[in-house]
């Protein structure tokens, strides 16, 4: 009795967590338009606190599980319900966390926009759905909100809709995403059709319908349904594209930085700290589908991600597309450590990850809310996030430098830092996971310490560019009148801050093992070698710091040392390696030309057969009317036309003269006489 | 003895005068004439063919016969004709086409 | 109650041509009445509608729910029997939706037609004739009487299109007329066909009794629609040879590809309220058609052809999707889009699975109240510039945004956004056709997964046209005249929109709304079918 209380009280908690965000969505689309910004802020607060009351009631404990019935097909009845455990509490702090500190943020980062109320409205939406997918316990649930998460993050992204670009991007963010969900979609039918359950506990707990499965003479077999093995391999790539969509891997990846023309905001709420997590969560979620050799292809991907947005960025100068990539190329770590088993890593780094590229952006976005309003006041025209106009701003906005460093520097992994202990611990496990295996797999780890040296250049290229650097266009002194942004924006890179240091996550800064965060979770038992434990973290740091000491001397103390521009590999590095050129190239003009191909065999070709078809009939009853005008008409006439004629003929006789009578008759008893004789 | 064919020759040319006489002059006495030679050819023949009938003489008789309606038919004929001339002030039978509807 | 559903249309259709012209003006009014009474009918009939298993209906005459029964001709024909033709009613889970549907879409239809200016008494008399026959056919149980309410579909549409329509409207008119006619001509074959085919048990005479046709023990032996004499017609089966006749008299209606291209010129010359009872509710009496004739009659015929109905269902999505995609005109697009989207309910009805046919049934209700609101909002736009090029437009949602925040949810609801019924629908048409292959190995998995490939090109079709027309710098071919003639949704307009928004979306959430009250008939369909 107690325990059917206390799970509807959990429950109960669960729903308000979900519904306050939709409730502010839908109160400000109602009309509550003045008061958006309190009304939102207030549910996502109230959120907050729920989240935070249900991590401390339900971390480390038994998960929870709470189903009512949805809707019944035939005799299988689905079900909707809520199933909290570790993943599931820690997603739910992280997401409302952030949420509300993006929302107090965007109170004066959006301020004066004339259609404020709609992005109230669509934050709401979007932590709706993005707490919905977190703490849904079937696929079908997911999917539902796993979609809603992109069509929120469409309207976001469009929220300055006017702007071409952004229309552009939204819908290409959104289009993206579908190719990824159909994979989802896919893998949904895959399931259903083995297991006629879309629940997750059921499919994947301990005793769950997956483990029961088996495989053998080529059939995935559970119970009664049998399907050829290789649908298992699909289902769980199929599982993994949708993750690759949502979680920006390599090939789905274009639309993040295309992304950035929503509000800086929104970007470092959804295209950094939460939404793009959802993939790794989704695969998180659905682990037990994949099988060692999609594993495999999740940590060859994971793993080129990482490498490829990190050359990207190496060499981008729009300050929210050099986050973008970076953002891409963490993604590709957590993915990798979930292809190498290291479950718990990955979700460590995810949370960490959060925050500090959550501050990133949020710096970067006082950096350029700051400089907008500089602009503005003097009526200048410069592309408010280009680094490379930017420059010295260090003395006039010292909080937003200072957050800034210490974020680059978790990013980067550098000691006492909470990147330091997620990141390595992905890159120690990596090794270890490397030592079991061979050929192309040996190199990975080393593709991924490679990758975290050219992090710790991008980001100090950015942050010595912005903030330490020669100003360019405006000079030194008018530099220093930027100031930082208003309190309320520059508390929140305070807390975020916070959440930048190891303290947060660990008492030990220099082990991740000790973290409470890490321990949540358990990992796939990899083999543990003990070296990598100091070696790797001391390589990688020896190599940064060496790398920031480089960066500083070019962008800072520009003394000589300049980076050649020119050469193919810088093009091709700026250029995003000419991905969108080439998916356009390849799929967009095609499928275009294709559909208008498919409307000219439509129109010339389909309908024209009917219509043709249509005059093929015309022609045969011109035909038929022809026939009966001239043939059987015209017989009929033509028995008038004879009489007649020969009437006209004889009539020819009777002239009403006697001698041409005479003539007549005797003509014809001669031709009588003529006839006797002949016959 | 003149052969019989003779008189058949002299008969035949007449009644072809008096065909001719009948189909092209424009005057309806000389048609009248012409009937007149066809007759006589007739007339002609059978006096000729009467050779073979010496007993009873039909040849002649009809000849006197066909001269005697030839005779009451161009009395019947020429009344006729005045009759015309009265109504029409013409006895150009060309002219008179009456007999067409 | 279903002849007072049926039948309350054509009184007010007779009160209308009796009333003098000079009410022309409440002509609306009355249908609108109509309409509301319909609807409130209809719900009642919803909420009362038992869905146990033992009122599944289907093939058990018993089964069926408000039977109304009677001799209707009679006719003694000598040696061959009497002629034998009900007035019989009644419904199942299969066809009770549609009536909720039709009231709906009549009532959306009614609000649109305030647009209508001319030859009112005619439009609208018209217009409650055609409501009659659509909800008729929804109802007859009788094969004769639900051809004589086929037939009766047509002639107002004809009429309508072809009077009250675009500039090309009597060659839309006649393609339309033509192209239905032609599917329905054959079909009387069929029908008169399996009448001296079918023996009703009770009496001994031959019958029209659906019901009747669906059991295998009431055909006489020897006849040329039995199962067992299995009889050939020009070299193939009889049966499958009419299966084939219905299927493809009813598939015109739904569109299949090839033979759908009366529809885009249809919808484009057509009138909105007509547009939005052509796509709302013409299009659902295809697929009803194929679900309660062509598939409860000959289900083995049907199983045989399986293969092929999917893979028209397969390029009926794909290739609909890619002909709407290359669109400039918004209404062309809209229908290129419904022949995509009805192309689930072929690929979910022939994979014969109760998820399939499930999915089916969710798809053509949600498609019929999507489809009639995206004519719908054509139309609004198309009254007020009388302009639908998508070229022409950009940047409306600046002028217009109530409009188009209707649009997007329209455009989102239909491009399969889960919370909305298309997404249920879509999801459970192709699960069914990818667990076909498991269950009863009629469909291929690999048909499933190309058809998803159509929700991605929905997706791309749908958000290019938004990016296209809404969103951007507000710019216009008309220029500063439109901008003034572009006002924003009315009253009456949402009085249409938000119940239909509200369909898809309680459809979306909550699918149990239908599902729970079809179950039962959709496991006795497939029981039926997959014998």
């Amino acid at each position: 009795m107690e325990g059917l209380e206390f799970s509807g009280f959990v429950g109960i908690i669960s729903l308000l967590v979900i519904l306050l965000p939709l409730l502010s969505f839908l109160l400000i689309l109602a009309g509550q338009k003045g008061r958006g910004a309190d009304l939102a802020l207030i549910n996502i607060s109230l959120t907050f606190i729920l989240s935070v009351y249900l991590f401390s009631l339900l971390w480390n404990k038994q998960p929870f599980h709470y189903q009512i019935p949805w809707f019944l097909i035939g005799g299988i009845e689905f079900k909707a319900g809520i199933l909290l455990n570790n993943l599931t509490v820690l997603m739910m702090i992280l997401v409302s966390g952030i949420s509300v500190l993006v929302h107090i943020y965007s109170r004066i980062y959006m301020k004066g926009d004339p259609n404020i109320h709609r992005y109230w409205a669509y934050l709401g939406l979007f932590c709706f759905s993005m707490l919905g997918l977190v703490i849904s316990d079937n696929l079908l649930l997911i999917y539902l909100f796993w979609e809603l998460v992109g069509f929120s993050s469409f309207l976001l992204i469009g929220f300055w809709f006017t702007r071409h670009a952004a229309s552009q991007a939204a819908q290409k963010a959104f289009i993206m995403n579908r190719i990824g969900d159909i994979g989802f979609l896919l893998g949904i039918m895959i399931i259903f059709s083995q297991f006629q359950t879309l629940d997750i506990s059921a499919l994947f707990g301990d005793n769950g319908l997956m483990k029961e499965s088996r495989i053998s003479e080529g059939l995935w077999i559970s119970g009664s349904r049998q399907i050829p093995e290789v649908w298992l391999s699909i289902a769980g790539i199929a599982f993994f594209m949708g993750a690759m969509a949502k979680s920006a891997q390599f090939p789905l990846h274009t639309w993040l930085p295309d992304a950035m023309e929503g509000p800086t905001s929104v970007s470092s709420l959804i295209h950094a700290a939460t939404m793009v997590a959802a993939g790794v969560f989704l695969i998180a979620r659905v682990y037990p589908v994949f099988d060692p050799f999609v594993l495999n292809i999740m940590v060859c991907i994971g793993a080129f991600t990482a490498f490829m947005a990190a050359t990207i960025a190496l060499t981008q100068n729009d300050i929210k597309r050099i986050l973008a990539y970076s953002t891409i190329s963490q993604l590709g770590f957590m993915v990798m450590a979930l292809g190498i088993g290291a479950y718990s890593e990955s979700i460590f780094h995810l949370a960490t990850h959060a925050f500090f590229k959550c501050l990133l952006f949020l710096a970067a976005g006082s950096v350029i809310h700051q400089l907008h309003h500089y602009r503005d006041k003097l009526g200048l025209d410069f592309d408010c996030q280009d680094i490379r106009i930017m420059g010295g701003l260090r003395k006039g906005m010292p909080i937003a430098f200072i957050g800034m460093c210490l974020a680059s520097a978790a990013l980067i992994g550098l000691p006492l830092s909470s990147g330091y202990l997620s990141k390595d611990a992905i890159l120690i496990t990596a090794f270890e996971w490397a030592e079991t295996r061979n050929g192309i797999f040996k190199i990975l780890p080393y593709l991924l310490v490679l990758t975290s040296w050219l992090t710790a250049f991008y980001i100090s290229r950015l942050v010595f560019k912005v903030f330490l650097a020669q100003p360019k266009l405006i000079s030194r002194e008018q530099t220093e009148q930027i100031k930082d942004a208003p309190n309320q924006m520059s508390y929140v890179l305070i807390i975020l801050a916070f959440f930048c240091s190891f303290i947060a996550f660990s008492y030990n800064p220099a082990s991740f093992e000790s973290s409470w965060l890490w321990n949540g979770f358990s990992s796939a038992s990899i083999q543990k070698v003990n070296i990598y434990h100091w070696l790797v973290p001391l390589i990688l740091n020896i190599g940064s710091l060496g790398l920031l000491f480089t960066t500083y001397k070019i962008y800072v103390k520009s003394d000589g040392i300049s980076i050649p521009d020119r050469n193919l590999l810088y093009r091709f590095s700026k250029r995003e390696w000419y991905l969108n050129e080439i998916y356009s190239y390849l799929f967009t003009v095609p499928v275009e030309k294709f559909s208008r191909a498919c409307y000219w065999f439509d129109r010339n070709f389909i309908d024209a057969l009917v219509l043709k078809s249509a005059s093929l009939v015309g022609v045969l009853s011109g035909i038929t009317y022809w026939f009966d005008r001239t043939l059987v008409d015209g017989l009929v006439n033509a028995t008038g036309t004879l009489a007649k004629w020969i009437g006209r003929f004889s009539r020819n006789f009777q002239t009403g003269k006697l001698q041409h009578y005479l003539i007549t008759m005797l003509l014809v008893v001669l031709s009588f006489f003529i006839l006797t004789y002949f016959i | 003895m003149i052969p019989l064919s003779h008189f058949l020759i002299i008969s035949a040319c007449l009644f072809c005068i008096g065909l001719y006489a009948v189909l092209t002059k424009k005057n309806a006495i000389q048609i009248l004439i012409g009937i007149e030679f066809m007759i006589n050819a007739a007339v002609l023949n059978f006096v000729a063919f009467g050779r073979y009938d010496k007993e009873n003489g039909g040849g002649q008789l009809f000849a006197l016969f066909a001269i005697v309606l030839a005779a009451a038919g161009v009395a019947v004929a020429l009344a006729i004709i005045l009759n015309v001339y009265k109504h029409f002030k013409t006895i150009d039978p060309s002219k008179i086409d009456k007999l067409k509807d | 109650m279903l002849s007072l559903l049926i039948f309350l249309p054509l009184v007010a259709a007779l009160l209308i041509l009796v009333l003098p012209s000079r009410f022309q003006q409440q002509y609306k009014y009355i249908t609108l009445g109509v309409s509301l009474i319909q609807f409130v009918l209809s719900l009642f009939i919803y909420l009362k509608f038992n869905s146990s298993s033992l009122a599944a209906g289907i093939s058990k005459e018993s089964q069926y729910q408000l039977v109304e029964k009677l001799p209707w001709i009679r006719l003694n024909l000598g040696n061959i029997g009497s002629l034998e033709i009900d007035y019989f009613l009644g419904i199942d889970g299969l066809s009770m939706p549609f009536l909720i549907l039709s009231a709906l879409v009549t009532f959306v239809a009614t609000l649109a037609s305030w647009e209508i200016k001319t030859k009112l008494k005619a439009y609208f008399s018209l217009f409650l004739l055609l409501n009659t026959a659509v909800i008729g056919v929804f109802c007859a149980l009788d094969f004769f009487l639900f051809y004589i309410f086929y037939e009766l579909m047509l002639l107002p549409l004809y009429f309508l299109i072809g009077i009250w329509g675009g500039i090309r409207r009597e060659y839309a008119a006649i393609k339309f007329f033509l192209y239905t006619l032609f599917g329905s001509v054959f079909m009387l074959l069929v029908i008169i066909g399996l009448y001296f085919s079918v023996i009703n048990p009770a009496t001994g005479n031959h019958t029209f009794n659906m019901i009747l046709m669906m059991d295998p023990a009431n055909y006489s032996y020897g006849s040329i629609f039995s199962a067992i004499a299995d009889k050939n017609l020009f070299g193939i089966s009889a049966r499958l040879l009419a299966f084939i006749v219905l299927f493809v008299a009813f598939a015109i209606k739904v569109p299949i590809v090839p033979l759908h291209t009366w529809l885009p010129d249809a919808h484009v010359e057509a009138p909105t309220p007509v547009s939005i009872i052509l796509a709302g509710l013409l299009l659902k009496v295809g697929g009803y058609g194929i679900i309660r004739i062509c598939y409860s009659i000959f289900p083995d015929a049907a199983m045989q052809s399986a293969w092929w109905i999917g893979l028209i269902g397969v390029v009926s999505i794909l290739y609909g999707a890619l002909n709407a995609l290359a669109q400039t005109d918004l209404k062309r697009l809209i229908a290129y889009s419904s022949v995509s989207h009805m192309g689930f309910v072929l690929l979910g009805i022939a994979s014969s699975t109760t998820e399939g046919v499930s999915g089916a049934m969710l798809q053509m209700i949600s498609h019929g109240g999507l489809s009639a609101m995206l004519f719908f909002l054509v139309g609004m736009i198309y009254d007020r510039v009388h302009d639908r090029e998508i070229a022409n437009f950009r940047g409306l949602a600046e002028i217009m945004p109530q409009f188009t925040a209707f649009v997007i949810i329209a455009f989102f609801a239909s491009l399969g956004l889960p919370g909305f019924s298309a997404f249920m629908a879509e999801a459970f048409s192709l699960i069914g056709a990818f667990t076909s292959e498991q269950v009863n190995g009629l469909l291929p998995r690999w048909m499933a997964v190309a058809a998803s490939i159509g929700i991605l090109l929905s997706a791309a079709y749908f958000l290019w046209t938004l990016q296209r027309m809404f969103f951007g710098q507000t710019r216009l071919k008309g220029g500063e005249e439109w901008l003034s003639k572009l006002s924003d949704v009315n009253t009456r307009e949402k009085f249409a929109l938000i119940p239909l928004a509200a369909l898809a979306l309680a459809l979306g959430i909550f699918p149990s709304l239908l599902f729970d009250k079809m179950n039962a008939s959709v496991l006795a369909f497939v029981q039926l079918i997959s014998g």
